[in-house]
């Protein structure tokens, strides 16, 4: 398998490379299952996989492959059953409540579905603020809280004076999920985990999102974790490409790399798929 | 229209509830005698000075209903109180600490709700003696159980909701997300349990004060009939007023509870929003457009549709306009793709050219199926084309099969409501159909559930052809499959319609695979055909805005190799 | 390894799991009902003696008989002891003495619960099979008059107290019309024979119609919240796109709607038998329902005791059929041999 990781160092040990921001390795998940038939069910298996400051980095597979578990895994919203997450330099997998809040400082996440990602009893402005009021940055701080909100909500295009004090229910899809951006970005995280942020809107807001998300990204030099279903979004918008396969990387590469050059079968049959619909 | 019905019925439930509270508070210092007095001769009939007569013993029975109202609107309100108490707080932590704290509270909670509710209340009553108290800690040690288990129940559905996520992935601690999120999301979900609760105490303390376990100093509603039982009340006339009012007092503030219960309900329930009611789509007349022809092209088209207009009607008389003015025609063995985007009418086509459109859309127009006028076909003429001359594979076809039966039923059902077979037959066209669409005839013993997401497309495919129908309407067929599924589906539907010869709408949001497929497209964009053409057309040369938008947003996957490819 | 318990195995380990949790949570609760059993006579304020065997006897007796008989009833030696010689007892359906009739409790309880089987059976039959009927039809008619009509009266007779339904119905159908005998469940010469079974079965006429009509509204409610979620589903389009027929459509949905139903209705026993206990008492119907009724009015302890544990194991049978004869009714949750390996 070596081989075809292409990008990766053999040794998963090496990837806790002082350089990187986040380094994954060894890392294993399975769930008990309740259908007929089987007993456990391994979604992830020794996933390894870093990420440096700035970075982009994607992950393609279909429903199923376990690509939003990993993503829900650095979140802490799962714990592993086994491998390594050190953010930072330090090591998160284990850690709980305060302890845990300290060390992901930083660690902000963009959810799928943005008409229930945000809470229907809270104003704009409060859902925008909620990580600074979380993490407790701006203890104290009202005007600055504030003035920290109004700017997030300015810089996804949304009028703070008009958008601040409505409620979710009176926003279309794209704004709401442009809210998800600006919450992401409120606290000027270094990672941003995002997590299939385009799949439930138009395709003719995708791509205009995706930009948006960009120019984020670049303007406060955060990296990405892009978890998505579509191969053909991160020919654009990564540096790096994971594909992963029934709880595998099966292959990385740059898009370029991966997209024109597959070598694992299963790639392949990915690949000659979206031909299919894009060539 | 429906929620104001529920409306009404929650304001009669208040106006119930606010007179009996009236007659609670008012009744004793209006009505001139003392309950617990001799005012009257026994069992005196209704009338002189004793609006509800008396009893055996000559108690007026009126003033009996009011003093009893307070003890059991008190032991049912204090009991559903206490009780409500309890289960929250069960119920929060149960369904928040998870655990092992969860595991045993919820066992606890189930050999609860096993034990039988009322003997068990009558046992204890019996042995800690009568008393309004007593009453009030039964029902809350009983019935604290069902709250418990319907808070976890939603707290643990609230947990794995978006806004409480987000929170935990901001680092959130318990406290925090307990406060601002999963309180606010599910205490207003309780109101209804307590109201159910209210109903279910004073029904328990009814029954309870019948049976002879009610507090002997404060006689409620229940302990009035159970002298009037112990006196044989209802063998004389006496039972007109001394049985009736009672009941008629238990009946009335349960009753109001129930109608603002089930109101209140009503509003937080997902459900108030599908359309279920039946009813047939009265069009609305034409207003005598022609059937012009010379609009849409030649008489040979399979399907054709002038003039399509459905609009919903909205609370204070305007109507949302779901489409609007569709002219559409389909050849013989084409495939027409309309491609939209949410909110722009396409499902709401499909329903409409099916017949399906459900109260309160309203529908004008004309759709022509093969020279006959679909929107003029009665119920019975409309049953015998669905399925038969025109199928629908409908939008997310993974749960358009009955999971309680095998697919072979489900098939031959297709078959036995069009055409009378006989079982070989049945059998063999099923068995052909099958091996038409991929699917291993063992599957047909196989259930819904046994299947993965692509098969089951497979067989709805083969459910809608069953009965060789020549027009086809696709509905977001491979919409939720893997990409992978979604090129084998795409292929399978191009291989029928050509062996087939089926004429095919094509209905997606996804302008690549309807590319993929489609002879022609429309761009629907607001209930309004924006744009028509080949899909070689629509992407070199389609000038419409809307248009060259969804054709920009088609990510390209560029790289050498694809460069190459799009030379050749 | 034999064929079936292959299958078993082949459904995988949670199904397995899942039974041997519910079969534990049932013996927990048939524990807990002894437990209480045991511990309410003995917490109560009260002498427990007089609990055991009646207060006229307790007070009559000198010290040697009271420890004699404290003996006989359990109540000598330490807590543990005692619990453990009741457990014993209850067990071998040692269920003491009945102070009222002078007979063990067991066989009292076995010469009324056919009584009680015969009023709660056919009210449980009648009722899911009416209200289902009703509860369909109007969820199928949602938001119609009819709709509205059928709920308002369906909360109407819900919110009665069955022992009120029962005494009017006396008042009018018994005394006022005298169409139906009110007192009792057979003869008191019986005579055998036809006769006979007409007599009873008329007297099983107005405790049946209460029970039936006080229980329609859970099952009507829950057959119409069930039916309006099935009507929703994708299955429910599918079914009109085939060409079905309106009776086979309502098919289609009845028949995922009776899931819920069915559970509840099994499940439900212990509602119907606590309808019982006050419906029994009205009609003084010689079933278990009144039984308590009269047991708790003659303070007669033991028996009082034995018809809760009666009860409790009632519900738990209901309980368990509904477990057992679930995956009859729902394919989901049958045991099967995975399709790959077959043919």
């Amino acid at each position: 398998m070596n081989n075809i990781m292409r990008s990766e160092p053999a040794n998963p040990a090496a990837a806790n490379g002082s350089s990187a921001l986040l380094a994954v390795s060894g890392l294993s998940k399975s769930y008990a299952s309740f259908g007929a038939g089987s007993a456990a069910k391994q979604v992830l298996r020794n996933v390894g996989f870093r990420i440096d400051p700035q970075e982009t980095v994607g992950i393609v597979g279909l429903s199923g492959a376990g690509k939003s578990t990993i993503g829900r895994i650095i979140a802490g919203l799962e714990r592993a059953d086994g491998g390594e997450i050190v953010y930072g330099g330090t090591s998160i997998g284990r850690l709980r409540g305060a302890a845990r809040r300290r060390a992901t400082l930083g660690i902000e996440m963009i959810f799928q579905d943005p008409y229930e990602s945000l809470s229907a009893r809270m104003r704009i402005g409060e859902i925008v603020a909620e990580p600074l009021v979380i993490r407790q940055t701006r203890r104290g701080d009202r005007a600055g809280l504030d003035r920290a909100v109004r700017s997030a909500l300015a810089k996804v295009s949304l009028d703070p004076d008009r958008y601040a004090s409505r409620y979710p229910h009176e926003l279309s899809g794209g704004e709401r999920q442009r809210v998800g951006l600006a919450r992401a970005f409120v606290a000027e995280p270094r990672l941003v985990i995002a997590d299939e942020p385009t799949s439930m809107l138009d395709s003719s807001l995708r791509l205009e999102l995706l930009e948006l998300m960009d120019r984020l990204r670049r303007d406060s030099g955060t990296a990405t974790l892009f978890i998505t279903h579509d191969l053909a979004l991160t020919y654009r918008f990564c540096d790096r490409l994971l594909v992963l396969n029934e709880g595998e990387i099966v292959e990385s590469g740059t898009p370029a790399q991966v997209i024109d050059h597959p070598t694992h079968p299963f790639t392949i049959r990915l690949i000659q798929a979206l031909r299919e619909f894009h060539g | 229209m429906r929620s104001n019905r529920a409306g009404a019925m929650g304001l009669v439930g208040l106006f119930m509830l606010a007179a009996m509270l009236l007659f609670t508070l008012l009744g004793p210092a209006l009505i001139p005698y003392d309950p617990a007095e001799r005012s009257g001769s026994p069992l005196a009939a209704p009338g002189n000075g004793h609006l509800l007569g008396t009893n055996d013993i000559g108690q007026d029975i009126l003033a009996e209903l009011a003093t009893g109202a307070r003890v059991s609107l008190t032991i049912g309100l204090v009991g559903a109180l206490a009780s409500m108490l309890i289960g929250v707080a069960i119920g929060v932590l149960a369904g928040y600490r998870g655990g092992w704290a969860d595991t045993l509270l919820m066992r606890l909670v189930d050999v609860s709700l096993t034990l039988p509710f009322l003997p068990l209340m009558i046992v204890i009553g019996v042995f800690l003696g009568p008393s309004m108290s007593t009453q009030i800690l039964v029902i809350a040690i009983l019935m604290w159980a069902k709250v418990a288990r319907e808070l976890r129940s939603q707290i643990l559905s609230v947990r794995t909701r978006g806004p409480v996520q987000a929170a935990r992935a901001m680092g959130a601690g318990d406290l925090y997300i307990l406060r601002r999120h999963i309180l606010p999301m599910t205490v207003p979900l309780m109101i209804p349990q307590f109201i159910q609760a209210v109903t279910a105490s004073i029904l328990m303390e009814s029954s309870l004060s019948f049976l002879g376990l009610g507090d002997p100093l404060a006689k409620s509603w229940g302990s009035i009939l159970f002298y009037a039982n112990a006196r044989s009340a209802f063998l004389t006339d006496a039972w007109i007023w001394w049985v009736v009012p009672p009941g008629l007092c238990i009946v009335w503030t349960v009753l109001g509870c129930s109608f603002v219960g089930y109101w209140l309900e009503e509003r937080v329930s997902p459900r108030l929003q599908s359309y279920t009611a039946l009813g047939k789509i009265t069009p609305k007349k034409t207003a005598g457009r022609p059937a012009s022809a010379a609009r849409t092209g030649g008489e040979s088209a399979a399907l054709r549709i002038d003039g399509l207009s459905v609009r919903y009607p909205k609370a204070g008389g305007e109507a949302v306009a779901a489409l609007r003015d569709i002219d559409l025609a389909v050849h013989p063995a084409e495939i027409v793709g309309i491609v939209g985007e949410s909110g722009s009418g396409k499902t709401t086509m499909a329903s409409a050219i099916m017949q399906m459109l459900k109260p309160p859309a309203a529908r004008t127009g004309s759709i022509r199926l093969g020279g006959d006028e679909l929107t003029a076909l009665s119920d019975r003429e409309l049953r015998a084309a669905r399925g038969r001359r025109i199928a629908l594979i409908p939008q997310a076809a993974m749960n358009a099969l009955n999971p309680v039966w095998t697919v072979r039923k489900q098939l031959t059902e297709a078959i036995r409501c069009h055409r009378k077979l006989s079982r070989a037959d049945t059998q063999a066209r099923i068995e052909q159909l099958l091996g038409q669409v991929g699917i291993e005839p063992r599957y047909l013993a196989a259930y819904p559930h046994e299947l993965s997401g692509g098969m089951r497309q497979r067989v709805v495919i083969a459910m809608a052809l069953v009965n060789e129908p020549s027009f086809v309407i696709a509905d977001e067929p491979t919409t939720g499959l893997d990409v992978l599924v979604q090129v084998e589906i795409i292929a399978l539907l191009k291989k029928l319609q050509q062996e087939l010869g089926l004429s095919m709408i094509f209905i997606s949001h996804d302008l690549p695979v309807v590319k993929r497929i489609a002879d022609r497209i429309v761009i629907l964009d607001r209930g309004s055909v924006v744009d028509e053409g080949t899909p070689g057309h629509l992407s070199v040369h389609s000038g419409h805005p809307y248009t060259r938008k969804l054709m920009d947003a088609i990510p390209s996957i560029g790289g050498r190799q694809m460069r190459q490819e799009v030379q050749l | 390894m034999n064929n079936g318990t292959r299958r078993l195995f082949a459904g995988g380990r949670p199904l397995l799991l899942r039974a041997g949790r519910k079969l534990a949570q049932y013996v927990l609760v048939i524990f807990v009902a002894l437990t209480l059993n045991f511990a309410l006579p003995r917490l109560a304020p009260g002498d427990s003696l007089s609990f055991a065997i009646g207060e006229a006897l307790a007070q009559e007796m000198t010290p040697e008989q009271r420890a004699q008989a404290m003996k006989e009833v359990g109540l000598d030696g330490s807590l543990l002891a005692q619990y453990g010689k009741f457990l014993k007892g209850a067990l071998t359906l040692d269920l003491g003495h009945s102070t009222k009739f002078g007979e063990p409790v067991a066989e009292v309880l076995a010469d009324r619960l056919p009584w009680t089987l015969r009023i709660v059976l056919p009210s449980l039959i009648l009722s899911a099979s009416i209200a289902v009927g009703l509860g369909a039809y109007a969820a199928w008619n949602r938001g119609r008059k009819r709709d509205l009509f059928l709920l308002a009266g369906v909360l109407t007779l819900e919110s009665m107290p069955g022992f009120w339904l029962g005494m009017i119905l006396i008042a009018v159908f018994g005394v006022k019309l005298g169409w139906f005998p009110t007192y009792g469940a057979a003869p008191l010469f019986s005579t055998g024979g036809w006769s006979y079974a007409v007599a009873v079965m008329q007297r099983m006429v107005l405790p049946v119609s209460t029970i039936t009509l006080v229980s329609l509204g859970s099952y009507f409610l829950l057959t119409r919240s069930a039916m309006l979620d099935s009507l929703g589903q994708d299955y429910m389009m599918m079914a009109e796109a085939k060409g079905l027929g309106t009776r086979k459509r309502m098919w289609h949905a009845l028949r995922n709607a009776l899931l819920p139903v069915y559970t509840h209705m099994t499940m439900s026993l212990s509602l119907l038998v606590s309808g019982a206990v006050v419906v029994e008492t009205v009609f003084s119907y010689p079933g278990v329902g009144s039984l308590l009724y009269e047991s708790v009015l003659a303070r007669d302890y033991p028996l009082m005791q034995g018809v809760f544990l009666l009860i409790t194991l009632a519900v738990i049978a209901g309980n368990l059929l509904a477990d057992l004869t679930y995956p009859l009714v729902d394919p989901r949750v049958r045991i099967r041999k995975p399709l790959e390996g077959s043919r």
